[in-house]
């Protein structure tokens, strides 16, 4: 099957590590070129070295996706320097925490706005050429008490609702948009190898709440978000795919 | 594959006036030869440690709060040895071996209690004073041969900062000299500020000195305590050894170099900003700052807390300063808390010791210092949990000490960061002249090849 990416291009904010750095390479491996920041320059620099090729080019700059300005100015730099855009996964989160009332704020800037400022800023070009496909990334917590009720959960939450409106606003514009909802993620340098060191207990329950007996890893949720960001699904649109290996006990009518 | 950089932690470099000192003292060649494991495991040994080190040294007795009135004691064990430690009518505290002159019987049961004026054996009912000497011999006129001494075998006996200690040897050296110099590094932290909020034993089947070494290392966290790695550095500890105690400063509110990324503030590091009065989710630098930042907020804070802090070093505010009271007593020292291990030799078994864990808090206010104190608790082995970081070491040192039983294995090959073991073990030989034979092994065999030896010999 033939994913048809080639040639595309690409935003996808912090692509730099963890998932956003798989679905970057998955991209890349299309032959699709691909934008994309962090907070810091080197790691942008040592990713477009890296992950260049012949195929495709890797594009980036530093870039705080919580400030506005700075925000809006990165995704119009990028969209220039690829003379357009078809695809945007805005990927960069706050991260979860009940510290205090600065969780909500810091969720809302970064994984709300994040992802409301960017399609806002991609939509008018995707609207121009008449294509092009949005994939959000929610969490499973968003459906199912898992954590604490926290920031992270509900705001991730908002996500999906706001997919959803948009796809049905912007359908007409042949441009589609989806949500995934990954599960717990393992990976080095991850949250969760982390939570496996400092509650090892509550990895344990996590890990026999999988019916398969592990975590997912990256490249199982960054080649939906891939496979949802790409033309062959076309007729994908408006949905919310759970990605967590049925970590979920929820039946989703 | 975990990388062993180091990350060059910043530490004051002078002591606060009259504070705990900070140079770095390193423990000069102690070689890096093998340490025999019969000093382990053989029965031999243990009898001449006891003889020649336990009977010699001074000894952490139990807490001077624990006997607030005359005729409160404390009943310490010590290897065969039984100790009561009291509190005289004159405020001074005595300590006396706990054996009735008489028939040998012990006069009171291990542990805290009160009694009036008098210490009576149940066997006979021969009386003692509070002072050790006798009260009263029933039918005294069936004994014309008199009396068998003055009363009690009196020990030697010290109060200093909130502990009571004793030498079995009625002729030690004087407390003070024993201790230095970790009088002056002690005294800052104001242990007769603080209050036992957890007194726990649990019998570990391994020799005391295995227990010792435990956490006389940082070697083995990456492995054993792989939660430690996300709020302490391991690798960056300043080793300091004295004439017989030793130390390393551990700097806590940073994460280990064996961490390559960290993606969120752990939640130990969380908590650390948190009880400083920092909200963690307004953290947005590197997770390595905050131990700068949480001295910072501690320093700047503790006046409004009603805290006071002078006496203490900015390191002191956040890591662990831990001790080693040669032989047996590790303490944790923090600017709000001591968590101290005595580690107790079983009466006759090398393979067999007790582990106590004494959780002590600073109160702020001196005049709301609790009457309460955690009823004494002990367990055996492996039935309850003592929390994650002493469960995790209490799993490996049984195995330890059966491995160390095997014929494949010769002895410690310790390596730098396990410097203070070797230390440890100087002191240990400075009183212990044994002649046991140990396993000699030579060139550079593995354990195997010095079983095979064995074997063919």
């Amino acid at each position: 099957m033939d994913l048809g990416l080639r040639d595309k291009k690409a935003i996808i904010t912090g692509g730099t590590k963890g998932i956003g750095r798989v679905i970057l390479e998955l991209l890349i491996n299309e032959g699709c070129n691909v934008a994309t920041c962090s907070r810091s320059i080197e790691d942008v620099n040592k990713t477009i070295d890296k992950c260049s090729t012949r195929r495709a080019e890797v594009f980036g700059d530093a870039c705080n996706v919580s400030d506005k300005e700075e925000y809006e100015g990165w995704i119009d730099a990028m969209v220039e320097k690829m003379d357009g855009v078809d695809i945007f996964i805005p990927n960069v989160s706050a991260g979860g925490g009940m510290d205090s009332e600065k969780n909500w704020w810091k969720n809302f800037e970064t994984d709300v706005l994040g992802t409301v400022r960017g399609c806002e800023a991609v939509l008018p070009h995707m609207k121009k050429q008449s294509s092009g496909a949005i994939t959000m990334i929610s969490t499973t917590a968003a459906v199912e008490t898992f954590g604490g009720p926290m920031a992270y959960n509900a705001m991730k939450a908002s996500l999906i609702t706001y997919a959803k409106q948009l796809s049905q606003f912007i359908g007409h514009d042949n441009i589609r948009v989806n949500t995934v909802l990954p599960g717990p993620i393992e990976f080095p340098g991850g949250s969760w190898e982390m939570i496996k060191d400092t509650m090892p207990k509550w990895y344990d329950k996590i890990i026999s709440d999988h019916p398969s007996g592990r975590l997912g890893t990256p490249a199982e949720v960054a080649q939906c978000i891939v496979f949802l960001s790409s033309p062959a699904a076309s007729w994908v649109t408006g949905s919310n795919l759970v990605v967590d290996g049925g970590f979920t006990k929820r039946v989703q009518f | 594959m975990a990388k062993k950089t180091y990350k060059d932690i910043p530490r004051v470099s002078e002591a606060v006036d009259g504070g705990t000192p900070v140079d770095h003292v390193p423990p000069g060649d102690l070689g890096y030869e093998r340490i025999p494991k019969e000093k382990y495991i053989s029965a031999e040994y243990y009898e001449q440690e006891w003889q020649q080190m336990w009977s010699k040294v001074w000894l952490l007795g139990c807490l001077e709060r624990d006997l607030e009135e005359a005729g409160s004691y404390v009943c310490t064990e010590i290897g065969r040895e039984s100790v009561i430690l009291v509190r005289q009518q004159s405020g001074e505290i005595k300590a006396f071996f706990n054996v009735c002159p008489h028939r040998g019987n012990r006069l009171v049961e291990s542990g805290m209690g009160e009694t009036e004026e008098l210490f009576t054996c149940g066997y006979h009912g021969w009386q003692y004073k509070l002072d050790g000497r006798f009260n009263r011999i029933p039918n005294a006129e069936l004994f014309p041969q008199g009396k068998p001494c003055d009363g009690l075998s009196e020990l030697p006996c010290e109060t200093w900062n909130n502990f009571v200690w004793f030498s079995l040897d009625k002729n030690a050296i004087p407390f003070d000299e024993y201790m230095a110099p970790l009088k002056k590094h002690f005294e800052p932290y104001h242990f007769d500020r603080m209050v036992m909020t957890r007194d726990v034993t649990m019998e570990w089947p391994c020799n005391w000195k295995t227990s010792v070494d435990a956490f006389n290392e940082t070697y083995h966290v990456a492995a054993t305590h792989p939660q430690l790695k996300w709020y302490l550095d391991d690798m960056d500890i300043q080793i300091d050894c004295y004439d017989r105690h030793s130390r390393y400063l551990v700097p806590f509110g940073v994460t280990s170099p064996h961490i390559d990324r960290v993606p969120e503030v752990p939640p130990p590091l969380k908590f650390m900003l948190t009880e400083a009065g920092l909200d963690p989710a307004e953290w947005s630098g590197h997770v390595d700052g905050i131990r700068e930042a949480v001295q910072k907020q501690l320093r700047e804070h503790a006046g409004a807390e009603g805290r006071d802090y002078s006496d203490l070093n900015d390191d002191q505010l956040t890591d662990d300063y831990n001790y080693l009271v040669f032989p047996n007593v590790t303490f944790n020292t923090h600017a709000d808390h001591l968590m101290l291990f005595r580690h107790r030799p079983h009466a006759t078994d090398p393979n067999k010791m007790y582990f106590d864990v004494w959780m002590l808090e600073y109160i702020v206010d001196e005049d709301e210092m609790p009457e309460y104190r955690p009823r004494h608790k002990f367990h055996e082995y492996g039935s309850k949990s003592l929390g994650m970081v002493i469960d995790q070491d209490g799993y490996n040192l049984p195995r330890v000490q059966q491995g160390m039983n095997s014929a494949a294995y010769d002895g410690l090959w310790l390596g730098d960061l396990e410097v203070r073991i070797r230390h440890f073990h100087k002191t240990l030989d400075d009183y212990v002249s044994s002649d046991i034979e140990v396993t000699e092994v030579e060139d550079e065999p593995t354990g195997f090849r010095s079983l095979i030896q064995k074997l063919v010999t």
